[in-house]
């Protein structure tokens, strides 16, 4: 089942001063984080990626994680401190047709003489509020008894 | 024949089964694999959800398809992982996947089940279009999901002495297509020079051109004629392009050093493929009679292995046709033998810099294998996962021939993680 993306998750996606961060792993379990500013909302509750190397690491990553039901996770941090980390498979690539050639118009319109090689469709299986209070919060609930008794001291 | 067919699949081990023994194996290039062995038939529903504005019809192909048809129906498929499916229409009593439309998804069918979600593929914009000379412009040039094909001519003189290979019908194709739709029997240079300047002004649609045909034996040494057609040719496409080079491949006979010095001289060509179609010499004499005569099987891989040293590693390739080394009487009565007779001669070609593709072998009405039978989906897949270990093994790229630039090889599918 999907996770729904809220109105200020889609917001961090789609804000230009977001830190995006794609994390993949290989055939081998070999981990590879790259900052994707190109990830966006896909508009229908799924994000879309652009590739622009086929033969980057985080392009075959997620042609293995397709074909071995792997998962991907994204690490937003916006401007105002909002962290999220998303959860999520890919469940398509697009190499041709009209969403591709709209993002190939686009990509070489505002970024000059670039290539494409793909755009993704990640699905959100999960979405977790990364920012420290929430995260703390959810730390101290869950294991009361992990404190520094210094801390309680009278 | 066909009832027999329809009894084969049927006994065979169901595609779970065989993916079980092969967990490492992605499941959507084992499902290409075994929609291009059985073929697929569009339901009523999936025809009429057709938008010939949108999707691309079939447009004249260089062989034959396996209901011996020409139809306006789509011309091929694409998996959700970018994979291209290359596949033909094919009778139902053959026991064919269904492509069906429901809830406004095409989906493909296996014994009733749906077990993907596929798109057809895109319509080129250029499709509509017409030449200068009058001609279809998807006459001239046709459109795989990223590629151009040109063929330039679809005769072989092989047939006319006879000696065509056996699991090829391009002549039958051929008369059909000239009679059915008026596709020309040779194409000019200038029509295909036209063409292609319409169909690049497509933003983000072509990452490459392949031009093949049929052998032309002709001229003062033998393929002679036939280089001197791919030069004129390469050269009137390459005037679109502001570089001398332009990804491209050209599919054709074993041209000796001279031929291929011109070729890659003289042309903005990139790549050179001149395919074996079995990798075993005694099979090539009996499947390939017209080849085995006229340069023989050690021949022809000598011009492949000579062909590295003017275009490359990396940029030379063999294409085969995966199974039709267990065609009977003659081939290998197991499927064990084939598979290691095959892989140790693919090892030989990448060692000296040549790649090794194979397509799924479709026992197609128009040829002289008419009646084999494919092997099994176990089979297909040890060869694509052999072929591409060979190439990974021994560092060969195959970038003019992988999942974008052509789309019909399973083994260079997997080149996508290499
Ligand atoms: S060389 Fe063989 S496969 Fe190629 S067109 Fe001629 S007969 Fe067909």
């Amino acid at each position: 089942m999907a996770a729904i993306l809220t109105p200020d998750v889609i917001a961090l996606l789609d804000s230009a001063e977001t830190i995006k961060i794609l994390a993949t792993v290989d055939a081998n379990g070999a981990p590879d984080a790259v900052e994707k500013p190109s990830l966006h909302h896909g508009g229908d509750g799924t994000i879309h990626v652009l590739e622009f190397l086929e033969t980057s690491a985080a392009n075959r990553n997620l042609t293995h994680a397709i074909w071995f039901g792997g998962s991907v996770s994204i690490a937003l941090h916006g401007a105002d401190g909002h962290r999220v980390q998303i959860k999520g498979r890919p469940v398509k690539l697009h190499i041709t047709g009209p969403l591709f050639q709209k993002h190939y118009v686009r990509a070489r319109e505002t970024l000059g003489d670039v290539d494409l090689a793909g755009v993704w469709v990640i699905e959100p299986d999960e979405v977790i509020d990364e920012r420290f209070e929430k995260v703390r919060a959810r730390e101290d609930a869950a294991h009361p008894d992990f404190i520094h008794l210094d801390r309680i001291a009278v | 024949m066909v009832a027999l067919l329809k009894e084969i699949y049927r006994a065979e081990p169901s595609f779970d089964e065989v993916l079980a023994e092969h967990p490492r194996f992605p499941r959507l290039i084992a499902r290409k694999i075994d929609v291009q062995r059985r073929g697929v038939h569009y339901t009523e529903a999936a025809e009429k959800a057709v938008d010939p504005a949108v999707h691309q019809l079939r447009s004249p192909y260089i062989f034959g398809s396996r209901d011996g048809e020409i139809k306006p129906l789509p011309e091929s498929l694409l998996l959700r992982d970018g994979t291209t499916i290359l596949v033909d229409p094919t009778p139902l009593d053959q026991n064919p996947y269904v492509v069906d439309y429901r809830d406004g998804r095409f989906v493909l069918l296996d014994d009733g089940q749906r077990v993907e979600e596929v798109d057809l593929w895109p319509k080129p914009s250029y499709y509509d279009k017409l030449t200068t000379s009058g001609l279809p412009m998807s006459h001239i040039v046709s459109a795989r999901p990223q590629r151009l094909n040109v063929f330039q001519s679809s005769f072989c003189y092989f047939w006319a002495d006879k000696e065509g290979c056996q699991f090829c019908d391009i002549v039958t194709h051929t008369k059909q297509q000239r009679d059915e739709i008026g596709v020309p029997n040779r194409l000019r240079p200038e029509d295909v020079k036209e063409t292609v300047a319409e169909a690049i002004k497509e933003p983000g649609r072509f990452t490459n051109l392949c031009l093949t045909a049929g052998s032309v034996t002709k001229g003062k040494e033998i393929f002679d004629l036939e280089v001197e057609f791919y030069i004129e040719l390469l050269q009137a496409i390459g005037e679109n392009f502001r570089t001398k080079k332009f990804p491209s491949q050209l599919i054709a006979s074993a041209f000796n050093e001279k031929q291929l010095a011109r070729l890659y001289n003289e042309t903005g060509l990139t790549s050179y493929t001149t395919d074996l179609e079995v990798l075993n010499e005694e099979l090539f004499g009996w499947i390939c009679p017209g080849k085995a005569r006229q340069v023989g099987y050690q021949g022809w891989k000598q011009r492949l292995v000579n062909a590295v040293d003017i275009f490359g590693r990396g940029n030379v390739g063999t294409g085969i046709v995966g199974g039709v080394e267990t065609a009977q009487p003659s081939g290998f009565k197991s499927e064990h033998d084939a598979l290691q007779s095959t892989l140790a001669e693919a090892d030989w070609l990448a060692a000296r810099g040549v790649t090794t593709v194979y397509i799924v072998w479709v026992p197609r009405p128009g040829s002289a294998f008419r009646d084999q039978k494919a092997p099994s989906l176990d089979y297909f897949i040890r060869l694509a996962k052999g072929l591409q270990d060979i190439r990974a093994s021994h560092g060969l790229k195959v970038d003019f021939d992988d999942y974008r630039r052509c789309g019909n090889h399973p083994d260079s599918d997997l080149a996508r993680l290499q």
